[in-house]
């Protein structure tokens, strides 16, 4: 899998989907040859990546009259995480009214939980509506950002070595963005076909054939029930167990639709209502509580509802605090497991073999094709591409013993710069979205003070960053994150650089306030 | 011996995994069973083979309580490799022609007990308990057994699966005593308290009292089988010496209450603890099948094939 392999077509607001992915595998190289010369002038603003966030940032800028700004995406089509997974079953599991921007509502949403595709129709829809395209530049994979202090712009340098120049720069290249096959042994030997959730083969048929999934996680239980439904065999390899709620899914009516559509108001009640009984989910998932008891119980009382096995129950029951790990939604999947041509395997793996997976008691488990819903490359300490600041200094060097910012947006040493699910933005309980508007919010400000007053560095003070990372830690270690269980959130020396300790309403009220004395200018 | 590095250890199970088809279990030997040797091998066997998954059951609860998440996985691999010694065991069953088709061998009572007790309470158990007698049961029948099938068994397929498990218990044990002095590093009257208000629940009464006359019915069967039954007893004073090398190991309360148990078995004059213990054995023997509750699921996993597609 390599970018050179994605259709060469630029992407029309339906570009055929299954050739949309982008490479598996992205640590993209600069080469050393000559670098072309920036072709134009500065632009204000240069947006890397076109998925949610960067889009979002394009849409508020346009909004706030700034029109001098590209996006550069590595793809060749629009939507990151929503053009990458399209496997079957994908879809969110943050109701779909909170799942969209409040700046762009849609009261189409067909489900309460809408699929993949659908919400990939949201985006090409964004793009549309306010004449995105014409600023998006594909196949411009960022291979480096890198400050010039004395004039105060930012250059982006594609693995092709094209430069793009800004005088703001914004991160938004994806929490989730790249992936790749994890590294058991033999995996290079097997035979048959491998397939990762997020670079799905539409056109592999499933039908008859023997398939193993490896990952219970948020992919592999959307994945699972569907493959039940057309393989000849299904075994699910789980390492972990996560708790799993029951899912309140429901089509929208056509009534509904159509109030959405004549009073936006009543979607926006609807908005308020879906984000204020998500907030309410934080006391069980962030914090150890007696709501966790009871989100607890609830996990326990769908298990025991769908599975009357007593040692598959055992198997399938989470050993660690609820929201420790990101908490799954599913109502087909514990009753996908019992379907006749489905097994749970919860053998450890001890190799992968040209025929199938051999686990530890002694068994080689035959397929014909294996899925890995093994996750994301996600990356605690470093940053996806170097990224150099004042003085030249490396923010992955910076971030050695795990990444920091402030208010999860700027960083010290690194002016003009704004990161979207920056470091401690991660939400456990609520729509992703809901702390990227605040972050757009943010990083408008900063960038209309750039622009206004045509300064050269905005710039985070070391001591403001560091009196807030000390806050931040110390709230981070009452949570259940830092419970004691592993999980992609932290490091492995178990440092938190992910997730935010708090409310989505404390996060907003962290962000709405730009306090201009814990900056630098020039 | 100072106790192991349980992480170095964890990496050395992870790459030193063997696989049934690592066997070919068709190779010639297998006619070196004598007519004489087939009907007890064949109860022994099956016998073997539930032992594995009584270590098997007690690996899979301590997977689940281990104090560590290194000590977690390495439980977690146990478990599986104690299902791969009955898978493996089972396939020497077949190529013995002691398998009926695809049925899985019967158990003695005594063993379906203590399956069902494990079933029920081991996840319940503190981890002080099942760490310290899997050891023991390791060591006396598992240990034991094995040593002696190979002294009796001529046939060299037999001999290199059991080659591939004693290496793999050599690290249980490894594991085991290395566990067993954690605890007794950590052993202060408090827990010594904590242990003696264990030892009166009630749950874990009747897993002493399936426990006890287990050992008793295995005793017998090694003496069926024609092994002196000092060997069954030299496995168990194994158990006492290693698990008492160190001072933290002996301050461990279980290991000396095991340990002192392990010396009431051993001397068959002791009457107060033999005549009852055996009148159970006896009592458990003539329980009817039926009226013990069905086989937990898990038991079905078992299978003698190397590969399965389904
Ligand atoms: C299967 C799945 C389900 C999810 N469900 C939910 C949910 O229900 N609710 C929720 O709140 N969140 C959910 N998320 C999280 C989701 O990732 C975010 O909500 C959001 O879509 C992220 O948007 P983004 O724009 O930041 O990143 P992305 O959507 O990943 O977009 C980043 C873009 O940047 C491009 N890019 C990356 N690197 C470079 C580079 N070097 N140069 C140029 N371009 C680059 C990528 O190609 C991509 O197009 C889900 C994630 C996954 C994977
Ligand atoms: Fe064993
Ligand atoms: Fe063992």
């Amino acid at each position: 899998m390599s970018t050179t392999e994605d259709s060469k077509k630029m992407a029309k607001p339906k570009a055929p989907r299954k050739k949309a992915a982008a490479a598996c595998k992205t640590t993209a190289r600069r080469k050393t040859a000559a670098r072309k010369k920036a072709p134009e002038k500065p632009q204000s603003v240069l947006i890397v990546g076109a998925g949610f966030a960067g889009l979002g940032m394009a849409i508020r800028l346009k909004q706030a009259g700034i029109e001098d700004f590209i996006i550069l995406e590595r793809g060749n089509a629009v939507g990151g995480t929503w053009r990458d997974n399209q496997y079957p079953g994908a879809a969110c599991d943050i109701p779909s009214n909170l799942y969209s921007y409040s700046f762009a509502p849609n009261p189409n949403w067909s489900r309460s939980f809408s699929g993949s595709e659908e919400i990939l129709d949201y985006v090409h829809h964004l793009v549309a509506e306010f004449g995105l395209e014409k600023h998006i530049r594909f196949e411009q994979n960022v291979a480096e950002l890198r400050f010039d202090e004395t004039k105060g712009i930012w250059t982006a340098t594609t693995d092709k070595d094209v430069v793009f120049t800004g005088r703001a720069a914004v991160m938004a290249q994806g929490p989730l963005a790249n992936c790749s096959f994890p590294a058991i042994t033999g995996i290079e030997d097997f035979k048959g076909k491998k397939i990762h959730s997020a670079r799905w083969d539409h056109d592999y048929d499933f039908s008859g054939k023997n398939v193993a999934v490896v990952g219970t996680g948020a992919s592999g239980i959307q994945i699972i029930p569907e493959l039940v439904k057309v393989a000849k065999h299904v075994k699910v390899f789980q390492r972990t167990p996560g708790w799993v709620m029951p899912r309140p899914d429901f089509s929208t009516p056509e009534w509904n639709k159509l109030l959405f559509r004549k009073v936006p108001a009543s979607q926006q009640a609807m908005r308020e209502l879906l984000y204020w009984s998500h907030e309410s989910m934080a006391l069980a998932v962030i914090w150890n509580s007696p709501l966790t008891r009871i989100a607890e119980r609830i996990g326990k009382w769908h298990l025991r509802r769908q599975v009357k096995d007593r040692w598959l129950r055992r198997q399938l029951t989470p050993d660690f605090t609820i929201g420790c790990k990101r908490v799954l939604v599913s109502n087909d999947y514990y009753p996908a497991l019992q379907k006749d041509n489905a097994k749970l395997i919860t053998w450890p793996i001890a190799r992968i073999s040209e025929e199938g997976i051999r686990t530890v008691e002694g068994i080689e488990h035959q397929v014909d094709c294996i899925v890995f819903a093994t996750g994301f490359d996600v990356s605690h300490s470093g940053t996806p591409f170097p990224v150099l600041g004042r003085g030249g200094r490396v923010m992955g060097d910076d971030w050695k013993g795990g990444a920091q910012a402030y208010k999860s947006i700027n960083v010290s040493g690194y002016p003009n710069l704004f990161l979207t699910f920056g470091p401690n933005s991660g939400p456990g309980h609520n729509s992703a979205l809901v702390y990227m508007e605040s972050q757009l919010e943010y990083a408008l400000k900063g960038i209309r003070k750039i622009v206004g007053e045509d300064l050269k560095v905005l710039d985070v003070r070391e001591d403001a960053q560091q009196r807030f990372n000390k806050g931040i830690q110390k709230r981070l270690a009452k949570t259940n994150w830092n419970s004691g269980c592993k999980s992609w959130y932290l490091t492995e020396d178990g440092f938190n650089a992910t997730m935010y300790p708090g409310f989505a309403t404390q996060y907003a009220a962290q962000m709405s306030e730009f306090k201009e004395e814990d900056y630098q200018t020039a | 011996m100072a106790s192991i590095d349980l992480d170095k250890m964890l990496a050395k199970i992870k790459s030193t995994q063997w696989a049934l088809s690592d066997i070919d279990w068709d190779a010639p030997g297998a006619e070196l069973i004598t007519e004489e040797q087939w009907p007890k091998l064949k109860e022994f066997m099956a016998d073997l083979m539930w032992i594995e998954h009584v270590g098997a059951r007690a690996f899979a609860a301590l997977a689940k309580k281990a104090p560590t998440d290194t000590l977690r996985e390495i439980y977690s691999y146990f478990h599986a490799e104690e299902q791969r010694h009955a898978n493996a065991e089972m396939a020497l069953m077949r190529r013995w022609g002691m398998l009926e088709g695809d049925e899985i061998p019967e158990p003695n009572v005594n063993l379906r007990i203590i399956i069902e007790w494990l079933d029920r309470f081991a996840d319940e158990m503190p981890v002080y308990v099942l760490g310290t007698v899997v050891p023991m049961l390791e060591i006396a029948l598992d240990g034991a057994l094995c040593t002696f099938l190979l002294e009796t068994v001529k046939d060299p397929v037999c001999h290199q699966a059991f080659e591939k498990i004693n290496d793999d218990e050599s690290r249980h044990l490894g594991v085991g005593f290395t566990v067993m002095e954690m605890q007794g590093r950590s052993a202060s009257y408090i827990k010594m308290v904590q242990m003696m208000a264990r030892v009166m629940d009630p749950r874990l009464i009747l897993g002493i009292a399936s426990y006890m006359p287990l050992l008793n019915k295995m005793r017998d069967n090694v003496i069926a089988m024609g092994l002196p039954e000092e060997k069954l007893y030299k496995a168990m004073q194994k158990f006492e010496r290693i698990g008492g090398r160190t001072e933290e190991g002996r301050r461990n309360p279980w290991f000396q209450l095991i340990k002192q148990h392990g010396r009431w078995v051993t001397n068959r004059s002791n009457k107060v603890y033999h005549v009852p213990v055996d009148a159970l054995v006896k009592i458990t023997g003539m329980v009817p099948r039926k009226a013990l509750p069905a086989v937990p699921s898990w038991v079905k996993e078992l299978t003698y094939e190397p590969t399965a597609t389904r």
